[in-house]
């Protein structure tokens, strides 16, 4: 009974940390565990936060990184939207000076 | 030259009295006058090998009679002052060591028809192998061929015209057209280069599986040492004798502190383009094989141009992302396509939360994809004894438990279903 326990609590954690390899957040994390693999959010929670416990600095780190992710998201957003509006422009415009050439 | 051509005319008529001798062992004691030094003279060339069929021929030019021995060591003592002193000691001593042997291995030689693809015992040869620095440019003999990047260039541009089952040694030649290049010189060359070509195909099937395992599970953990011999930059671009080292994971190239000091990447994985000062071997293969699902490069620097202005076409899956990098201060990996593509994870993830508001419900795909978590969790699920991708420390079970009861869930496995 223990046995099996504990060794799915640590396929919990190997989920998780598969998790983390893709850049999850704990909140995607219990998503796709719960979605792929049938895990309750609550256990992935629990574990979570227990693995959070035991490996401080790491996912404090950890949570930077997305943050910053996140954070330059907005940036990097903008830029692109930017970028995609000059694309929209530039487009219109040489069609128009296409016609134009060809009147 | 006239020598040797004179001795091959004479000795076809021999081959009756040379019969003869073999089955006498006693006969050969003519033989020991003979200067097996010189016998070998050609069978050393660089880039033959001893299974080679040449071997008989080589004999078959070199064969032996009693009566021929003076003409031998005129014809050949040429050849001789050529030759290192410390190549002459050696010879020596291998071939008086193993003279009686020798003896009776070429009368073997001798009788076995000319064309029949028989091993000369390999210990005299041995010697001879390296460092043959015969020049003189004899039509039968075997010259040592330097393989330059462009003589090989023209070579594999040959074996591909004809298709790598039909390229056969004679058509090679005729099609490369090059005077000095004899048929053998091209017979063992193909069949370096196609030993070489398996090993590559080997490492490139292990290299993708090993890629897609690393980006499941990530390298940070991996941290399995790096075993590379560095590919050697011999002047004829040979793989080393020695059975090629595993192919070593590829889990260090993702920034592990111990790695990344020197850019040491492995080699075997060509489509690598930005390999820094890893040697190139010379026979780069023309241009890499298409790339086939991206899933297999563990860098594509193709990826990003493309896809930083162009976010929704990245592909779904790409795996163009580091592992997590600052947890144990990984430095910049040494790869330069890295930085680019987490920018372009972030473009993705920028993209999703604008437009949905929300972190768990973006409306098109996050990148990496559905699918490949999927894989990735599937992959957990089965194989419960893989190592943990990243070695976190895990908590102490009864934490875990009691913090689950609390929570509600008394029991682990949970018997009902999901939520």
């Amino acid at each position: 009974m223990g046995d099996s326990s504990a060794s799915y609590i640590h396929m919990v954690q190997h989920l998780i940390e598969t998790c983390v390899m893709f850049h999850m957040n704990e909140d995607e994390c219990m998503d796709a565990l719960s979605k792929h693999a049938n895990i309750m959010p609550v256990i992935t929670h629990t574990v979570w936060k227990e693995l959070e416990k035991e490996n401080k600095e790491f996912f404090e780190a950890y949570k930077k990184i997305n943050r910053e992710d996140q954070m330059s998201e907005a940036e990097t957003t903008q830029k692109i939207l930017q970028i995609l509006s000059e694309n929209s422009t530039t487009n219109t415009i040489n069609s128009s000076s296409n016609i134009h050439h060809d009147a | 030259m006239l020598a040797v051509s004179s001795l091959i005319s004479t000795s076809n008529g021999r081959e009756g009295e040379m019969e003869s001798f073999s089955l006498d062992l006693d006969g050969f004691s003519l033989l020991d006058d003979i200067d097996f030094d010189d016998i070998f003279i050609g069978i050393g060339e660089g880039d033959v090998l001893p299974d080679l069929e040449m071997d008989s021929d080589m004999l078959a030019e070199f064969s032996l009679s009693g009566g021929e021995e003076s003409e031998f060591n005129t014809s050949y003592s040429n050849e001789k002052v050529e030759d290192n002193e410390r190549r002459e000691e050696e010879d020596r001593g291998s071939g008086s060591g193993s003279g009686s042997g020798l003896t009776s291995n070429l009368g073997e030689e001798i009788v076995s028809k000319r064309h029949e693809s028989v091993r000369v015992n390999s210990s005299p040869k041995e010697g001879h192998h390296k460092g043959r620095k015969s020049s003189k440019s004899h039509g039968k003999r075997k010259m040592k061929v330097d393989w330059t990047p462009e003589l090989h260039r023209r070579f594999v541009q040959a074996v591909e015209q004809l298709g790598m089952d039909k390229a056969v040694p004679s058509r090679i030649l005729e099609l490369m057209g090059i005077d000095c290049l004899t048929r053998h010189n091209i017979a063992s060359h193909l069949q370096k280069y196609r030993s070489h070509q398996k090993h590559l195909r080997a490492r490139e099937a292990e290299a993708a599986s090993w890629n897609q395992r690393r980006h499941i599970y990530g390298g940070v953990g991996g941290g399995s040492k790096r075993d590379l011999t560095s590919w050697p930059t011999p002047t004829m671009g040979f793989p080393p004798p020695t059975p090629v080292p595993p192919f070593p994971r590829p889990l260090h190239v993702w920034g592990h502190p111990a790695a990344v000091e020197k850019p040491v990447m492995p080699m075997w994985p060509k489509h690598i383009a930005h390999s820094p000062s890893a040697p190139r071997p010379p026979w780069t293969p023309p241009p890499p094989p298409p790339t086939p699902p991206s899933l297999a490069q563990p860098y594509p620097p193709y990826c990003h141009p493309q896809h930083q202005l162009v976010p929704s076409a990245l592909t779904p899956g790409t795996p163009c992302f580091p592992p997590i990098h600052a947890p144990t201060r990984f430095p910049t990996p040494a790869v330069p396509g890295i930085p680019p593509p987490l920018a372009m994870y972030k473009v993705d993830q920028g993209i999703g939360v604008s437009s949905a508001q929300s972190h768990s419900h973006p409306p098109f795909d996050f990148h990496p994809s559905k699918e490949s978590i999927d894989a990735a969790i599937g992959d957990v699920l089965s194989k419960p004894w893989l190592p943990l991708p990243l070695g976190l420390k895990p908590p102490a079970l009864d934490c875990v438990m009691v913090e689950l009861q609390r929570q509600g869930v008394p029991k682990i496995p949970p018997t009902t279903s999901h939520a």
